[in-house]
């Protein structure tokens, strides 16, 4: 609070101390709705521009870990907007790493098995992928409650949503993204037996 | 459960947080139901693209704070030149309206009145004037009587 007072009295080195203290974590909180690192850091930049001037609207009340988290959120949120839809994704999009993952995954999906570095890179690169081809609000909550384990009403009190919204919301996600996934499988699964009948 | 299908279900939460239960009766319906199974295979493949989606972390650099320092510096010069701005603008605009209050002022101090005057002077001069006119009227009149009169007087001499 004593920061927050300073920094809003002008005390840059006090805002300095702010952000070598918060900086991590909005990183990482970003990290979670952008792969790319430039983007990454051009949200926490502009997280922590809007922090400095809406210091005056931090009383001090919640942490202000909490209050940064949810300016993030909301930063994420609108760089996720103005981010233009990529169209509908096919499997003739997905790189060979991508499709091999895909092919792999068909038949141990049951089972969440430990990835190596690289795979799991495929992996997130091609979440981006599909997530890209989705409204930013089905991003949203798609990374935070199936990705981050948050619960509907984290993610209620961070966007300022009500809770049904959220509900709704991933509902409708989760189908948009069940069924963008169905249709690269079901492209892998033809590849495969047109590789099979090849063979034979 | 086994009978109906279980699409609802795995759209209604994720994956991680259905009950041991829930889960029972999702692969036990699964197994006979092969569109039931395509879902069900195509929302554990969703699951584990968002979890390994999440597990990406990033560092900020150690320039972040610098170059944010930087952008919040410039955009207060911007903001400081913006308000410089319009306070000029302001200010010219006011100079502008006071320049054209004196300037309204002082036609209406001076051309206003001398129009008055004028008239007034005018009208009176008009007054006067009617009785130059009278004068002027009556003066050739008398000029005129009177070289009459001297012109009878020693014209009647000679």
């Amino acid at each position: 609070m004593e920061l927050a007072r300073s920094a809003r009295e002008g005390d840059e080195s006090a805002f300095e101390e702010i952000m070598r203290r918060y900086s991590p974590r909005v990183f990482r909180y970003a990290g979670k709705f952008f792969k790319q690192r430039s983007l990454v850091e051009e949200a926490a930049q502009e997280v922590f521009l809007k922090a400095f001037t809406e210091l005056g609207s931090y009383e001090g009340r919640g942490s202000m870990e909490g209050w940064l988290t949810r300016i993030t959120t909301n930063t994420c949120l609108n760089l996720l907007r103005n981010s233009k839809r990529r169209p509908e994704l096919t499997l003739s999009d997905l790189t060979e790493d991508q499709t091999d993952w895909l092919d792999k995954n068909l038949t141990r999906a049951a089972t969440q098995q430990h990835q190596s570095t690289e795979r799991s890179l495929v992996a997130a690169d091609l979440a981006e992928r599909v997530l890209q081809t989705m409204p930013a609000d089905d991003q949203l909550v798609l990374t935070m409650i199936d990705g981050e384990d948050a619960s509907v009403k984290d993610v209620a009190e961070l966007t300022g949503w009500s809770e049904s919204k959220v509900k709704v919301q991933a509902f409708r996600a989760r189908r948009r993204m069940r069924e963008a996934v169905e249709k690269l499988l079901a492209g892998t699964r033809g590849r495969r037996q047109n590789l099979g009948g090849a063979r034979s | 459960m086994k009978d109906e299908h279980i699409i609802s279900l795995i759209e209604n939460a994720s994956l991680a947080s259905l009950s041991e239960n829930d889960l029972k009766a999702i692969y036990a319906h699964a197994k006979d139901c092969s569109t039931c199974f395509q879902a069900l295979q195509a929302a554990q493949v969703s699951q584990l693209l968002l979890k390994e989606r999440a597990a990406l972390e990033f560092e900020p650099s150690p320039f972040f704070h610098t170059r944010v320092l930087a952008a919040l510096r410039e955009r207060q010069a911007v903001n400081d030149s913006w308000a410089f701005g319009r306070l000029w603008r302001t200010a010219g605009a006011l100079a502008s309206s006071m320049v054209a209050t004196v300037a309204a002022l002082a036609f209406l101090t001076f051309a206003i009145p001398d129009t008055q005057v004028v008239s007034q002077v005018g009208s009176v001069g008009s007054s006067y004037s009617a009785e130059e006119v009278i004068l002027d009227q009556a003066s050739p009149t008398e000029e005129v009587s009177e070289g009459q009169l001297l012109t009878t007087i020693y014209g009647g001499d000679e």
